[in-house]
């Protein structure tokens, strides 16, 4: 119990984690100059390139990718994950489950649960309060959470400057295998109209006026402060500090209002070098963290969506993650793997040249 | 709709995983999976899967794709030899430009979209083969 409330969070944590990010970038100075914005527009947004999935890639493998970097950590029996929930908003299939197909691919199938879930850049997020519950109380041993997307924004639109393709995947286990235990977790939504996309709509519109204050720093501001009321924690007490990145600037501002020294933030910063992978945003940001952290270490994680919410974690860094780190490939080895491409690569990558496809 | 539904079903575990046999007689990998062994001629084997380290034999470049590879090309198909089995798979490779393919080069099994059945139709998903990753442990190469 913490204040009074169940906390069955300590009775679960991160197994293995891991993370893809596909090897194009886009320089978002070639973005200013196919649109004409000035060359200040993307200096104020701090993000310089953007990761692009190529043309064989969509949520689905970079998040089988992911996925297979958290089983490797993990060391388990991929037959003993009870749950895969796969958290985008770039679903390849409008109507047929990208859980399923990696489900299938790593043999998790057919005694398990699987869905995608929805809630912008979120929806990982949520899948991962809901693995704490589902493996607290024993309904599953282990789940599998995936944040994945190739976000879509519209050619010409300021939020093409950091839309990006990313994924990152944990298996939530018992405490006791844990390399880091969830200490706390709390969340705040509320219907909040910063950003959309209606069926049949290919790109997403946004509010211009709620993106920020309403919107981003309202709901992190608000799920932090309640995570420290219900563990007693203050901002003092974490080494590591990990926000939603949808810019390189939104998550030092987002510090400085909770009182946060930007040195916890940034090494979990990876929006300036691949741009917003929305639900792979933060937990990207998380598994880097997680690749350099010691035991001991107590990091705090909030990512957040737009619609709108926010989820705050306290997770503790274990003596376990020492001989995990090195089992698969690190974040950083995806961001040293890049190749540079223009404005046409990346609008065949991302399906933006009509073509009549027999 | 051109690609048979009932076919991708039932093949969708070769497609993403590599599925082999292993003759309990010799001892070998049987790829594809066989039910009589291609080395010995035995008819004891059992189910396994490869996974792993690879190395590029030879490979050419397809500049003329077939129908519904259209967005992936140019198309580097590959023969690689899976380290410490001799299994040898003809493959795609990706994440690579043709100039950049050599032999001896290391690469691993990655799931891609390998074609799609028009605007409307099945998504066709397969392992196929990229440059190792910097950094990547090397892993057993038959689990």
């Amino acid at each position: 119990m913490v204040n009074g409330l169940l906390n069955p969070e300590k009775e679960t944590g991160i197994i293995g984690w891991g993370s893809y990010i596909p090897r194009y970038r886009l320089p978002l100075d070639e973005i200013a100059r196919i649109w004409g914005f000035a060359k200040e527009t993307p200096r104020g947004l701090r993000t310089f390139e953007k990761a692009v999935a190529s043309r064989d890639e969509d949520a689905t493998t970079m998040g089988w990718e992911a996925a297979l970097n958290a089983l490797k950590r993990a060391g388990i029996n991929p037959g003993e994950i009870g749950a895969v929930w796969f958290g985008t908003e770039s679903k390849p299939y409008a109507v047929k489950p990208s859980a399923t197909i990696i489900a299938e691919a790593f043999g998790i199938t057919p005694d398990t649960m699987a869905t995608d879930l929805e809630f912008a850049c979120r929806a990982a997020s949520e899948a991962m309060r809901i693995a704490i519950g589902a493996v607290a109380s024993k309904l599953v041993k282990y789940a599998l959470v995936i944040g994945s997307d190739t976000a879509q924004a519209e050619p010409g639109d300021v939020l093409e400057f950091t839309a990006s393709s990313a994924a990152a995947a944990f298996i939530i286990g018992p405490s006791n295998e844990a390399a880091a235990v969830f200490e706390a977790s709390y969340t705040y939504v509320t219907d909040t109209p910063d950003f959309w996309r209606r069926a049949y709509i290919p790109y997403p519109l946004h509010g211009e006026g709620f993106t920020g204050e309403p919107a981003y720093f309202h709901h992190i501001v608000n799920a932090v402060k309640g995570l420290l009321e219900k563990t007693g924690l203050t901002v003092n007490d974490f080494n590591y500090v990990i926000f939603h990145q949808p810019n390189g600037s939104f998550p030092l501002k987002v510090a400085r209002k909770l009182g946060i020294p930007r040195e916890k933030v940034l090494p979990g910063l990876v929006t300036p070098y691949i741009g917003n992978s929305y639900n792979a945003s933060a937990l990207i940001g998380l598994s880097k963290v997680l690749d350099d952290a010691k035991p001991g270490d107590r990091i705090l994680l909030a990512p957040f969506g737009s619609g709108a919410g926010s989820d705050a974690y306290s997770i503790v860094v274990t003596d376990k993650i020492i001989d995990r780190k090195d089992k698969a490939p690190k974040v950083g080895d995806y961001l040293a793997r890049k190749k540079i491409i223009d404005y046409g690569m990346y609008a065949k990558c991302r399906g933006l040249i009509k073509r009549v496809r027999r | 709709m051109k690609y048979s539904i009932a076919r991708y079903w039932r093949e969708k575990h070769s497609y993403y995983r590599l599925k082999a046999t292993k003759c309990l007689k010799c001892g070998r990998i049987n790829y594809p999976p066989s039910k009589v062994c291609k080395y010995c001629g035995s008819r004891e084997l059992e189910d396994t899967e490869l996974f792993g380290l690879a190395k590029v034999l030879t490979w050419t470049v397809i500049y003329a794709s077939p129908s519904g590879y259209e967005e992936y090309k140019p198309l580097i198909i590959a023969m690689v030899e899976l380290l410490g089995t001799g299994v040898r798979i003809l493959t795609r490779l990706t994440d690579v430009d043709p100039e950049e393919v050599r032999e001896g080069m290391l690469v691993e099994p990655v799931l891609r979209r390998t074609s799609e059945d028009g605007e409307a139709g099945i998504i066709r998903y397969a392992l196929l083969f990229r440059p190792l990753i910097k950094g990547a442990p090397e892993i057993e190469s038959n689990k």
